[in-house]
């Protein structure tokens, strides 16, 4: 089965776990460690140190290494810190990054219109998927705004946020949910029960967890094989083939 | 699904390929039970919850009802009972004590000794606002020390109720009663290590010790009336543990019907320890303290 995993991230970090990868080359053998076989990857600067200059460092440390794509963090454009959005995504295209990521608490930002409003309608216009690692009522909030938008909320968990998430799936179709938190069980059948498989991305989460962990849940979850192998991947690949940076 | 991975473990593999394996069982010393008011749990009727216990083959699961925790303790008590007492191959229970209801903890000794399945206490500091070291407690760990009972409590790192520090306090005034630190002391490990390490009768117990804990991306944080340490990385958590207190002093547990024994099961079955740390823990050294204390 092909396993294509949206969450997954190597790098020093300054209070770094007791097990990372260093580099892509050991992240790699991390992924064949379980048998997953390619991965959209971020850099842990590009979370806990800058984007500024990790975005482009990352592109650099995966070349070369095929089973990796690469992924950008945003930043506002009003500090200038970031180019100005038809540039940012003219170097997207050109550095093959297909997927955006955000991380507003580690950067201290807000994510809504009016600090991203010259960005995020261009996300929606050339359907250029945003995963988004938040407090989920906050991604309530963006998506009101800008209700196009292709959001992936990552970390879903550990706790069932059910109670909150289920209303914004009902009424955002293009909210998606990265699985490496979507831990309680029962969780990803009731899912696909209600929504059909095409809502959740597989995730490992690595290594914030143990990439063994999400893996075994979703290869022993209680739902029909292709239900499985579209969460696994297919789901994630037929979002980035669909992105036009 | 991931059939060329470099994993060695067979068990893993196993694991993989049919959701269990028969050498090797689980044994689950941290269960719930029933729906909680917190959180939409799918697994609440117990009907699922042992569906999902039986696909990754765990033999055993050791629990106290949420109801027990979170109203008065009798209620949740005989909820246990009568659920031990339809599944006794799956279910033992531990005796839930709660120091807001102090009768009910001094009769607690005489109430355990008339049930059935039961292997020692649960407290939840934590959530009762009580300390484990408190007065409170006392009558309860009394009994366990007399009879060399299990006692599985709460604890989390820099907790004013339940720290690793405190659980190391009270284990050693009651020397003959087994101490599982549920959740490791989360976040505050080298604390829980060290008095798994430095003391024979701590044990640590492995529920949401798999789980990253980012408490700002949960809306209304977490149920305890205190702020939780956040933890954002865990990988690798594992194999500390075993280096430094050894994989015969680490039980598995998942907060059933909170957290899927297969993702849990997978943290350990992907840990880069030996196929003898996986059994030690996924069943052998909850076996030895269950035949200790009753429940085998
Ligand atoms: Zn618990």
């Amino acid at each position: 089965m092909n396993i294509h995993d949206c969450n997954c991230c190597f790098g020093d970090a300054a209070r770094p776990p007791f097990r990372y990868a260093r580099t892509a080359e050991e992240l790699i053998a991390e992924m064949d460690f379980c048998g997953i076989q390619r991965a959209l990857a971020y850099h842990a600067g590009m979370r806990f140190d800058s984007p500024v200059v990790w975005n482009d460092r990352l592109v650099e440390e995966i070349r070369g290494f095929s089973p990796l794509g690469a992924t950008w963090a945003i930043l506002p454009s009003q500090t200038g810190e970031q180019r100005k959005p038809e540039e940012f995504l003219a170097a997207m295209r050109s550095a093959g990054v297909r997927a955006l990521r955000a991380f507003p608490d580690e950067h201290r930002c807000r994510l809504d219109k009016r600090t991203f409003g010259d960005l995020l309608p261009l996300l929606v216009e050339r359907r250029i998927p945003l995963l988004v690692k938040q407090n989920i009522l906050s991604i309530g909030d963006l998506l009101k705004e800008i209700p196009g938008l292709v959001v992936v909320a990552m970390n879903v968990g550990p706790h069932s946020l059910e109670r909150y998430l289920r209303p914004l799936m009902d009424e955002f179709p293009n909210l998606y949910v990265e699985t490496s938190h979507y831990m309680v069980e029962g969780l990803i059948e009731e899912s696909c029960v209600r929504y059909g498989p095409g809502r959740l991305l597989f995730g490992s989460g690595y290594p914030d967890v143990c990439s063994g962990a999400a893996l075994l849940r979703l290869a022993q979850a209680d739902i029909p094989p292709d239900a499985r192998a579209a969460i696994a991947g297919g789901n994630l690949e037929r979002m980035l083939e669909a992105a036009r940076p | 699904m991931m059939s060329q991975m470099t994993n060695p473990s067979a068990i893993a593999r196993e694991f993989v390929q049919t959701g269990r394996c028969a050498s090797c069982p689980i044994i689950d010393m941290h269960g719930h039970l029933g729906p909680i008011g917190e959180i939409y749990l799918p697994a609440a009727p117990v009907e699922k919850m042992r569906r999902a216990l039986l696909r990754a083959e765990v033999r055993k699961i050791v629990c106290s009802p949420h109801q027990a925790l979170f109203s008065h303790p009798d209620g949740g008590n005989r909820l246990m009972q009568e659920t031990i007492d339809r599944y006794p191959d799956t279910f033992l229970g531990y005796w839930a004590v709660n120091p807001n209801y102090p009768e009910a903890v001094r009769r607690a000794g005489k109430d355990i000794s008339q049930a059935r399945g039961f292997v020692g206490f649960k407290c939840l500091p934590d959530y009762h606002a009580h300390p484990i070291t408190g007065a409170g407690y006392a009558p309860a760990l009394e009994v366990a020390n007399e009879r060399r009972m299990l006692v599985l409590v709460h604890t989390w790192g820099g907790s004013g109720f339940d720290s690793p520090q405190m659980l190391a306090e009270v284990a050693q005034r009651y020397p003959n009663a087994t101490f599982l630190m549920g959740h490791s002391g989360y976040g505050d490990w080298e604390a829980a290590v060290r008095a798994a390490h430095d003391l024979p009768n701590v044990y640590l117990e492995l529920t949401a010790v798999y789980v990253a804990h980012d408490f700002g991306n949960q809306p209304g944080g977490s149920g305890t009336p205190l702020p939780f340490l956040s933890c954002l990385h865990v990988n690798g958590i594992i194999e500390h543990m075993v280096e430094r207190a050894s994989s015969g002093k680490i039980v598995f547990g998942t907060d059933m019907p909170w957290y899927s024994p297969h993702y849990a099961a997978g943290a350990v079955l992907f840990a880069r320890i030996t196929e003898e740390d996986r059994r030690n823990i996924l069943y052998r050294t909850a076996e030895k303290l269950l035949a200790r204390s009753g429940g085998a």
